[in-house]
């Protein structure tokens, strides 16, 4: 819903009547782009070469260092640009087999499923004769259903004349024949075939764990033993699978479908690429199924496509133990220009599947084939600018501006994909570090049903209401009670409702107090959200107002919004004009804007001014600090079958926490450190190997308590030196004796030099003196404020102790006036007794 | 430079050594109680476990915690190469959020040759900021910020501190934020919200026992036995260092010096003002040389300065103290003035001098620091008649007169005491 604007306003750029083949284009400047911020990467590439124009882009490719198999490809991809060629495109099949093909093809012409046509008539200036092309969502091809988004096989160029035929099944590597009904193993090194009753000895049934066969075995100890020859006259058939590990056939994933106007099928192809031929070459960590995928398309003739196979994320693919032949691993993307890995985010998946919505805007924009190739062309420009900063100076896109983002990230990535990612079998404890970590989302949030509950229906009355008046939720809670997760969580749940068709769309909108640099540029943050536009404040809130409260000026249908903001208490500036503005808007008839507000204090909408509180403060939602036994569900739920903590040091952990903040994040911290204890021990001290298992106990969870709640005073006084330990007691000594709270550097050093005197000790020059004390004060034992000139430093500080109000010194030291430091105290009796026992 | 004497270049090796930090504690980072095994722990795991920690490196001054980390990030980024980026901000300079969100930018385009620009807003480098994170993350790559004076960025709302931590919530992100702070409760400046994020791991960095600092002498002074200096030589110097570490005179120094102050930046100045006063001829490392260092850095510079004070300063001095003790509001060169003759005339004192002379001698303490100005105001008046104070206590300035030469002040001084 974003694009749509976008691609229309840069369409109606004065650029589009420029004759679009002129060759100075590339070096034209990206005024259309950079005024249209994009924000996906990916689609962005998609984009890049599914233009139908000759561009220079894929030719200049060819350059850059590359295998053979790719620049192969990138004449590829050049093919489709110019239909005449087709006849050698190096795609193109036997034409025994192509003519078998072109014929079930006018078969099963019938049975494809328009999606979308193009309207002759938007294309204003096509030129070019009657240039349409019908995009499919699925065909069926050649007996085979293809749609968007499956990997398939892809016939390589010169793939041999050898290998016509194409088993479907995969024979028995010991008595070449297929599977038939007796049941094959893989081998989980050579990732061959056998019958179990082919083996030597012969297995029962498939063993638990990896299995390696005896030919492998054989070579890993030495020894040479060769693979039965086939029976002569009969060739052993590859499969397709063994093809494209030994690069004789490529993977693609298709991206989308469409028809030529010749009628041939085409596809544009995202490619995946065998670990062998990236440039670090096979790594040792490398699994024998797994595949990159990289950032190049290209587009192909659906001739070419053999059939389907599976690439699978590492999730899939551990589950996929008995899905036949044609399943892959993929984990990591590859950049080709920059030869790096990168994973493949899980986010990005998701996106994928949700993005129902927005590809009926991809799939305009690529109907507009004239249009859009223009900008194709400039997005080749744009990324080629940032391939290569040095040889286009003309064109510097810093990666930390808006524009630059976009491009000039994809060259981060991993040279080499780490060996420790793989390699590494983790221990349980190792397991429950990752489970407890802040950042893993877990499948379900424990002990907020009830407040889930209410905000889902205060959600769904408000979507669902047709005025949906004045409606405004104001969430508070301790932080880490989970106030912003389940509101995502509800906001997600809604969405799968919302793809259902179950409930209306809307649009979310979601802010970070905190994350603003001024609470005004909240307006241009929500006005970005909901347009994809960026302008500025004051434009924006113009926008805005015009949006929600001018009846006139707002279009039709407008979807209902979901403000969320987090941290509103940042939002409050000294006229509150802000959170008026944003308060206010919701009570406007036909607005359709919910505002969700989350904020730790309990009353700030009655800490505001009254007419904002009267918009806020109607119904609210407050979000209790957890108690134990509710800490103890979020922590088990986690580590729901990880064995790696004693039961009684979760529960500890938990009543500690409860006992000071019930703050969650917390108590999951206590516990990941605590396991991180345990784990250091481990691994550092020699036995760790032969006891085995060391389990998270007691003493672990207390240390990591005292590390997180215990301020280090204590022992910091203990290690000091001599002298300070004097001026501390001196400190404290003169605020007993004088029992006023402020006292003079000189008055101290006085009793400094008593006490040093009587004790026998080195009496201390005032300068050496001084030093001290200014060192102290540094560590903020107390506070100094040496007002020497203009150099003043003024802060406040305590030592907290193990009891807070015996143990307090808030000592400062106030004035200095002519070399005299005025110091404040505070109380500190126990203090005062171990530092002169310390001192003798 | 042509071949040096064995005392030379031994005497090079050892400055060098104490002023390397990583060497002097990496005598420190063997024991797996140790604050670098410790850390490098904490920074690894979050390497190869794609976990985010903050750790906060707490301690006095000149106890290694930056040496400490730096080590550890040397190694960790010989161990992964090509893993690490590593943003170094300081509190003092960048404790302002826009700058350092700026600062950031700049370094991580650094570290990726991206292009940066200036001109960018603190949107765009927050933005920048997160999307770098994502990417480094499904990289496997780990950013380590490291920020120095962490208590200074607990100024004001804190929003870089909590952008840093609450991007560091998300799945794909992997960093690690090291905080150094010679204030022992800089977790405690943390605003709520921003506490809750951050992960409370500390490690508390302690002046090294009497016992470790013993051998951590021995392990600078000692000379390596492989190096190019002839082997008697070395032979020679190890044998007679070691008899001098063992001596209890040598003992007797390293007390006082600690008594002071125990923190190893301390003892590292110390033993570099003993390596400058080596003997050259005979080429070994003696007691009195460290023995003359120790006066060398515990230096009085008040008392000092007292000490080259002319006469006539010196009564300017008096002077100002007992307007002082006669409880004068405020003072200026004439009251001064007017005080000096009254003294001139108690005391029948057989030099006074004219008022001229006086202002300049006046002038010169100003210079000293010895007294200044009551304010910075009235730039405009001439020194006699801005109001000045006396910097320095009378303890000092009896001290000073005693310690002084001849001195026909102090008499009077004892007698204006009362």
């Amino acid at each position: 819903m974003i694009e749509t604007p976008k691609m229309k306003k840069s369409n109606r750029t004065p650029k589009k009547k420029q004759p679009i083949s002129s060759p100075d284009r590339v070096i034209e400047p990206l005024t259309p782009q950079t005024s249209t911020p994009t924000t996906n990467l990916r689609r962005s590439l998609r984009l890049t070469s599914a233009s139908p124009q000759p561009s220079p882009a894929p030719s200049r490719l060819k350059s850059s260092p590359r295998s053979g198999r790719k620049t192969s490809k990138s004449y590829k991809n050049a093919a489709p640009h110019s239909p005449t060629t087709i006849s050698i495109t190096p795609a193109s099949p036997q034409p025994t087999e192509s003519g078998k093909k072109r014929k079930s093809q006018d078969k099963q012409a019938g049975s494809i499923e328009k999606r979308r046509v193009l309207r002759s008539d938007k294309c204003t200036s096509a030129s070019n004769k009657g240039k349409k092309r019908v995009y499919y969502r699925k065909v069926i091809y050649d007996g085979g259903e293809f749609s968007a988004g499956d990997d398939v096989y892809v016939k390589r160029r010169e793939d041999g004349s050898s290998d016509d035929e194409d088993p479907e099944v995969e024979e028995c590597r010991a008595c070449f024949k297929p599977a038939g009904k007796r049941i094959m193993i893989e081998c989980d090194d050579c990732l061959n075939g056998f019958h179990l009753t082919c083996l030597k000895p012969p297995l029962k049934e498939v063993p638990e764990g990896d299995w390696i066969c005896n030919y492998c075995e054989a070579r890993k100890s030495g020894k040479i033993l060769e693979f039965p020859e086939p029976p002569k006259g009969k060739k052993r058939a590859r499969t397709a699978r063994e093809k494209l590990l030994s690069s004789d056939l490529w993977a693609v994933r298709i991206e989308s479908l469409w028809k030529e106007v010749d009628g041939s099928y085409w596809c544009r192809a995202r490619w995946y690429i065998i670990p062998e031929e990236t440039a670090v070459g096979r790594q040792p960590h490398n699994l024998r199924r797994e595949l990159y995928r990289t950032n190049d398309f290209a587009d192909i003739e659906m001739e070419s496509i053999i059939r389907h196979c599976y690439v699978m994320s590492p999730k899939e693919f551990s589950k996929a133990v008995n899905d036949g032949d044609d399943v892959f691993l993929c984990e990591y993307e590859y950049d080709i220009q920059w030869h790096s890995f990168k994973r493949i985010a899980e986010i990005d998946k998701n996106e994928d599947d949700g993005e129902g919505a927005d590809t009926d805007d991809d799939w305009n924009s690529c109907d507009e084939s004239d249009s859009v190739s223009e900008e194709d062309i400039e997005y080749d420009d744009e990324s080629k600018i940032n391939l290569l900063p040095q040889t286009s100076p003309a064109h510097p896109v810093a990666a930390n501006s808006r524009k630059g983002r976009i491009f000039g990230l994809q060259r981060i990535g991993a040279r080499k994909i780490p060996e420790h990612v793989r390699c590494h079998k983790q221990t349980d404890l190792e397991k429950a570090k990752a489970t407890l970590l802040l950042t893993t989302l877990p499948k379900s949030l424990p002990c907020r049903d009830k407040e889930m509950d209410e905000i889902t229906t205060f959600i769904k009355g408000a979507i669902c209401d047709e005025q949906c008046l004045g409606r405004c939720l104001y969430i508070h809670g301790v932080p880490g009670t989970g106030k912003t997760m389940s509101v995502l969580a509800v906001m997600r749940n809604l969405k799968s409702e919302v793809d259902a068709g179950s409930i209306r769309p809307y649009c979310f909108v979601e802010i970070n107090g905190l994350k603003l640099a001024s609470p005004e540029n909240i307006y241009s943050v929500i006005y970005e959200g909901l347009s994809g536009h960026r302008v500025g404040w004051k434009k924006a809130l113009h926008f805005l107002n015009e949006r929600f409260s001018d009846e006139n000026k707002r279009g039709k249908d407008i979807r209902p919004c979901i403000l969320l903001i987090d941290e509103l208490d940042l939002l409050v500036t000294r006229n509150q004009s802000v959170l008026y503005n944003i308060l206010d808007w919701p009570n406007k008839p036909n607005s359709k804007l919910i505002v969700i507000g989350i904020a730790n204090t309990m009353d700030l909408p009655e800490k505001l001014l009254p007419r904002i509180s009267s918009r806020m403060g109607i119904q609210r939602l407050c979000f209790g600090p957890y108690n134990y036994q509710q800490l103890q569900e979020i922590i088990l739920s986690r580590l729901k079958g990880i064995d790696a903590f004693e039961k009684l040091a979760i529960e500890f952990a938990s009543r500690k926490v409860a006992a000071v903040s019930g703050d969650a994040r917390r108590a999951l911290e206590i516990c990941r450190r605590a396991a991180e204890l345990a784990d250091y021990r481990a691994k550092k001290s020699p036995l760790s190997s032969t006891d085995g298992k060391i389990m998270v106990g007691m003493a672990d969870v207390e240390s990591a308590i005292k590390e997180m709640f215990q301020a280090p005073h204590i022992q910091v006084i203990r290690s000091s030196s001599k002298l300070s330990k004097i001026f501390l007691a001196a400190m404290v000594h003169e605020l007993y004796k004088t029992g006023m709270a402020e006292t003079t550097f000189e008055k101290l050093a006085m009793t400094v030099s008593c006490f040093c005197s009587s004790n026998g000790e080195m009496v201390p020059g005032y300068d050496t003196l001084l030093k001290v004390g200014c060192k102290l004060g540094n560590a903020e034992y107390y506070c100094v404020r040496l007002a020497q000139g203009t150099n003043c430093r003024n802060c406040s500080s305590t030592i907290p102790g193990e009891s807070i109000t015996k143990m307090r010194l808030s000592i400062r030291v106030h004035a200095y006036h002519r070399s005299m430091a005025i110091i404040y105290i505070n109380g500190g009796h126990e203090l005062h007794m171990t530092l002169t026992t310390n001192i003798k | 430079m042509g071949c040096l004497n064995p005392a030379e270049q031994a005497k090079i090796i050892l400055r060098s050594r104490i002023s390397t930090p990583s060497f002097v504690f990496s005598f420190f980072s063997q024991s797996p109680d140790s604050n670098h095994s410790k850390l490098k722990y904490i920074i690894s795991s979050s390497v190869t476990e794609a976990c985010n920690n903050s750790v906060l490196l707490l301690g006095p001054r000149g106890c290694g915690k930056v040496a400490v980390l730096e080590i550890v990030l040397e190694e960790l980024l010989k161990e992964h190469p090509d893993m690490i980026s590593v943003i170094r901000l300081n509190g003092l300079l960048h404790c302002d959020n826009n700058c350092a969100l700026k600062e950031i930018a700049r370094q991580l385009c650094l570290e990726h040759h991206l292009m940066f620009s200036k001109m960018a807003s603190y949107d765009d480098n927050s933005q920048f900021l997160l999307s770098m994170l994502r990417e480094c993350g499904l990289a496997h790559k780990t950013i380590v910020f490291v920020l120095d004076e962490f208590d200074l960025f607990t100024q004001g709302k804190q929003r870089l501190l909590y952008s840093l931590l609450d991007a560091m919530q998300s799945i794909t992100s992997q960093a690690v934020v090291v905080g150094v702070s010679c204030r022992l409760d800089a977790d405690q400046l943390l605003e709520k919200r921003v506490r809750s994020r951050f992960s409370h791991r500390k490690l508390l960095f302690l002046p090294p026992s009497r016992e470790d600092l013993q051998r951590l002498v021995e392990h600078i002074l000692l000379l390596p036995t492989d190096s190019s200096l002839p082997n008697d030589y070395v032979a020679a110097f190890n044998a007679k260092l070691l008899n001098i570490l063992a001596d209890e005179k040598f003992k007797g120094i390293i007390d006082t010096l600690c008594y002071s102050d125990s923190s190893v930046g301390y003892l590292l100045r110390f033993l570099f003002s003993a390596i400058c006063h080596m003997d050259m001829n005979s080429g070994f490392l003696s007691v009195e040389n460290f023995k003359s260092a120790l006066p060398s850095i515990q230096r009085q510079p008040k008392l000092e300065a007292l000490k080259d004070c002319s006469v006539l300063e010196l009564y300017i001095l008096v002077c100002m103290k007992r307007l002082e003790v006669k409880e004068l509001e405020l003072c200026n060169f004439n009251s001064i003035m007017k005080e000096y003759k009254s003294i001139h005339d108690t005391f029948q004192t057989s030099d006074y001098y004219a008022r001229n002379v006086c202002l300049r001698a006046f002038e010169h303490l100003l210079e000293r620091a010895l007294i200044s100005f009551e304010d910075n105001k009235g730039h405009g008046q001439s020194t006699e008649f801005r109001p000045v104070k006396l910097l320095i206590s009378w303890h000092e300035l009896h001290q000073g007169l005693k310690s002084h030469r001849s001195c026909p002040v102090r008499s009077i001084f004892q007698k204006s005491k009362i």
